[in-house]
């Protein structure tokens, strides 16, 4: 053990002397560890994010819009189809068996102010019983609007959790008022923050208002959707019967195809998964090319160094050196050099999620903090680690091998 | 050469031969030759004669093809890279013509070189290192690199190295061939002193002044020993 030792010194002595052609080695594998360190973090904080999305958009809903949830995005086929109006949702409740309880979501984004300060925010228009339909938020300052105030078209607002942040900043948002659409409105109510996407935008970038109000002040053209209460384990029944209840709504004919789309959280668990694979499969390639190309580097740098270096292997052989002693000794150089380009990438790696995260905090009121908030754990570190002693040892072995299986009377030949 | 000596190194009806495709080469042909503790002996020979395979065998560093190597009454012709390298490690001591020291080391990391390869502690291997430094009138340049020393000093630091693990043997090949005639005498001068201290040296040279000074000449021609006095 204590002989393993001593051939693991020597070798990691020998980088001392040649420490810029060491250092310049490296590199290669410092930007390979810090695409793995990317790559990963990315992969498991978009998984983070979305397991949060999936909470919001709530499985126990079914969502009818104009457009599927999908990434592969038929445009021009969506655009043409006809607005999702409230009449149908009345059918809906009327004839469904499974949802329990509807609202109607309407979208509209423009600009929101309160004295200099101005945002695009969306604006959802809903019923009063969305207050009980939310999921993964909850009205924690303030209150939902109520009945009347639907009925009234009154000009209220329920902010979200990041809107208050940015507009009033610490300040009780609750009776302040604030201009949407160029239209006062009374702040009556703020979210919880989650900080989490969905299909439809941020839980924490909108601003919530009574239907009624929506279409008077805001707009007449708007992007609808039913959100539709059900059981979550009679959602594909569900989801199959508000289809045909849609399709009579809107007397589609037998060979017509759908000019709408009932969404849930599945559909987009599909896609989601579908794209952290890409994700992943891209990071993985582009991964392998760099740590392949910095082991090539390695295994270059090392043949240099047998090569330079013959002469003292032949002496250490005549001196007693086994040709195991040998192979340690240039394994150990190979192993410090992959440690060293590691150990560099796992600074740039620290260093840069430290400027991103500061530059994040600055521009959190968009609740972009948290889904980039990219993981980087002392186990990942240690991963790293074990990543570049096994790359040195995968690329030192070649060249290890040749010097320890010179003949020690050749190399002590050598010039 | 007397007989109440020490057999170390007994080499019987050793050839060495090289297949160079279509021909052979016989390096050695033949040889027999005994060395006994505490002789003192130069090998001649011009080059291409088999002194240095000849030296290479006795070095343990190359294995011969038919005959009979014991060295110490073991059979050196019988062993695998490993033992071989043990036996190197633990009983030869070498000395070169171009010294062979290890530019970026010091003197005495140069002088421990072998002793990192058998089980001596760090502070052990340090002592015995600066010991042997002290033999060879070195102990004010212990810390001073090869750049640093006279070509002199340079061939005594190796000298050093070859003598710290204590061998049964040393092998010297040339060890004045670069140095100019002052220092390369104080060496001889050195080996003739360790001669008297009780060591078995060997010296391959092709200078007569060299080979004078050893108590027993052999002269080596054509893979065969032509003389033994």
């Amino acid at each position: 053990m204590n002989k393993i030792l001593k051939n693991i010194l020597i070798g990691f002595s020998a980088i001392r002397s040649s420490f810029t052609r060491v250092f310049l080695t490296s590199i290669g594998l410092t930007i390979g560890i810090f695409t793995v360190s990317i790559v990963t973090a990315a992969v498991s904080s978009v998984d983070r994010e979305f397991a949060k999305s999936i909470e919001s958009i709530g499985n126990d809903k079914i969502y009818v819009g104009r457009m599927p949830w999908s990434f592969e995005f038929d445009w021009w086929n969506y655009r043409n189809r006809p607005e999702i109006k409230e009449e149908q949702l009345d059918y809906i409740n009327q004839y469904s068996e499974y949802v329990t309880q509807s609202s109607m979501k309407q979208n509209y984004w423009t600009k929101a102010t309160y004295e200099n300060k101005a945002s695009w925010l969306q604006m959802n228009g809903v019923y009063p019983n969305y207050n009980d339909m939310m999921t993964g938020t909850k009205v924690v300052n303030g209150r939902f609007f109520s009945e009347n105030e639907w009925k009234l078209q009154r000009r209220v607002a329920i902010i979200g959790g990041s809107v208050g942040e940015g507009f009033f900043e610490g300040e009780d948002p609750i009776g302040k008022k604030i201009r949407l659409g160029g239209v006062s409105f009374e702040v009556i109510g703020e979210l919880e923050k989650t900080g989490s996407f969905t299909p439809t935008g941020s839980l924490d970038q909108v601003i919530i208002m009574p239907t009624t109000t929506f279409q008077r002040i805001l707009t007449r053209w708007t992007w609808n959707e039913f959100v539709l209460q059900i059981d979550p384990n009679n959602r594909e029944k569900a989801k199959d019967e508000v289809r045909m209840i849609m399709r009579v709504a809107r007397k589609l004919k037998p060979d017509e195809e759908d000019n709408f789309a009932v969404n849930s959280a599945d559909a987009f668990t599909k896609q989601f998964n579908q794209m952290k694979i890409a994700i992943a499969g891209m990071g993985l390639l582009v991964t392998s090319i760099s740590l392949i190309v910095s082991g090539i580097g390695i295994m270059n740098v090392m043949f240099v160094s047998v090569r330079e270096r013959t002469k003292e292997i032949g002496l250490r052989k005549a001196m007693g050196a086994t040709n195991t002693d040998i192979l340690i000794q240039f394994l150990s150089e190979a192993i410090a050099i992959a440690i060293i380009g590691g150990t560099m990438g796992i600074l740039l790696i620290r260093t840069t999620l430290y400027f991103i995260g500061s530059a994040i905090a600055n521009i959190d009121i968009n609740g972009m903090g948290s889904a980039i908030d990219l993981q980087m754990d002392l186990l990942l570190t240690f991963y790293t680690f074990m990543v570049c002693v096994f790359l040195g040892l995968i690329a030192g072995m070649i060249p290890a091998r040749t010097a320890a299986n010179l003949n020690p009377i050749d190399a002590l030949r050598h010039e | 050469m007397t007989k109440s000596k020490k057999e170390i190194i007994g080499i019987k009806s050793v050839s060495k031969i090289y297949n160079l495709g279509d021909t052979v080469v016989k390096a050695l042909d033949n040889v027999s030759l005994s060395i006994n503790e505490n002789d003192y002996i130069s090998i001649m020979g011009p080059s291409g004669s088999g002194k240095s395979t000849l030296m290479n065998i006795i070095g343990c560093l190359d294995v011969p093809t038919k005959g009979t190597y014991k060295f110490n009454n073991e059979k050196i012709s019988e062993m695998n890279d490993n033992q071989l390298a043990n036996i190197r490690n633990e009983k030869i001591g070498f000395v070169f013509q171009t010294f062979n020291l290890l530019p970026k080391l010091n003197s005495i990391q140069n002088v421990e070189v072998p002793l990192v390869y058998s089980s001596f502690a760090r502070a052990e291997r340090s002592l015995k290192a600066k010991e042997a430094l002290k033999i060879v009138g070195l102990e004010d340049r212990m810390s001073h690199k090869p750049n640093e020393l006279s070509g002199g000093q340079r061939q005594r630091v190796a000298i050093a190295r070859a003598l710290v693990n204590k061998p049964s043997i040393i092998l010297a090949d040339e060890p004045t061939g670069n140095l100019d005639s002052k220092s390369g005498s104080e060496i001889l001068n050195f080996f003739d002193s360790l001669h008297k201290a009780g060591n078995t040296l060997i010296i391959v040279t092709h200078e007569d002044s060299v080979a004078k000074r050893a108590k027993r000449r052999i002269e080596i021609f054509d893979g065969k020993i032509t003389l033994d006095e």
